[in-house]
């Protein structure tokens, strides 16, 4: 709930640069053993990997939504998109809670999927 | 989100009840402000009522904080609980804040 509400609130104010409309698409996937959560947009993307930790000890009053999201979910994914493509966010909370079967499954959700595989 | 405030002589109550987020953080400034003009005061924000608290939330309740420390102010929050309590945990701002953490 805190991980969605936070990419929401990125989506809108960071994407759409606080407009009064834009368009979100939420896709929820639930399954046995965990909780997919996929958003779409067609705001401005942005570069994950560029955003700065939080200084926690520093009291930030802004910049801690992609932190949060980290923290309590297990995947996140972001593909940005491209002309006519939506910037597509993935969010997968996995259900079961031994930290093994988290670790596993974990790796598993994020591995590019294999098409040679059986 | 709801919220009310009550002078208790040496210390005042800011109470805030249901969900402190980027739509509602923002109808709360008004009466942040005005606590930090009233110079250094104890402010106990008693937060058993709040059911949800977002990165919006946290900035204006950490904002009164520096701002009420500045002025030799001290803000401390009580009663919070659930999702609220488990965002200040990973934020570590329950070591800062709590007095009374469930």
């Amino acid at each position: 709930m805190s991980a969605f509400g936070e990419a929401f609130n990125n989506i809108a104010i960071h994407g759409y640069g606080c407009a009064a409309t834009g368009q979100v698409e939420i896709d929820i996937e639930p399954s046995p053993d965990r909780l997919t959560l996929i958003v779409r947009d067609t705001g401005k993307s942005f570069d994950p990997e560029a955003v700065p930790m939080p200084n926690l000890e520093g009291l930030p009053e802004s910049g801690m939504g992609l932190y949060i999201i980290r923290s309590f979910m297990d995947v996140v994914e972001y593909r940005p998109g491209s002309e006519g493509r939506p910037n597509v966010l993935t969010l997968v909370k996995l259900l079961d809670a031994s930290p093994e079967a988290r670790e596993l499954q974990t790796s598993q959700a994020s591995a590019p999927r294999n098409p040679k595989r059986q | 989100m709801h919220f009310s405030l009550k002078d208790r002589g040496s210390y005042t109550v800011l109470r805030i009840e249901g969900e402190l987020d980027a739509n509602t953080a923002p109808d709360l400034r008004p009466t942040l402000d005005k606590l930090v003009l009233g110079g250094g005061r104890t402010v106990t924000v008693d937060l058993s009522g709040l059911r949800l608290i977002d990165s919006s939330g946290v900035g204006a309740l950490v904002s009164l904080y520096k701002r009420m420390r500045a002025r030799g102010g001290s803000v401390r929050v009580e009663g919070i609980c659930d999702q609220p309590l488990a965002i200040f945990r990973l934020l570590r701002l329950d070591a800062v804040f709590c007095a009374g953490l469930n």
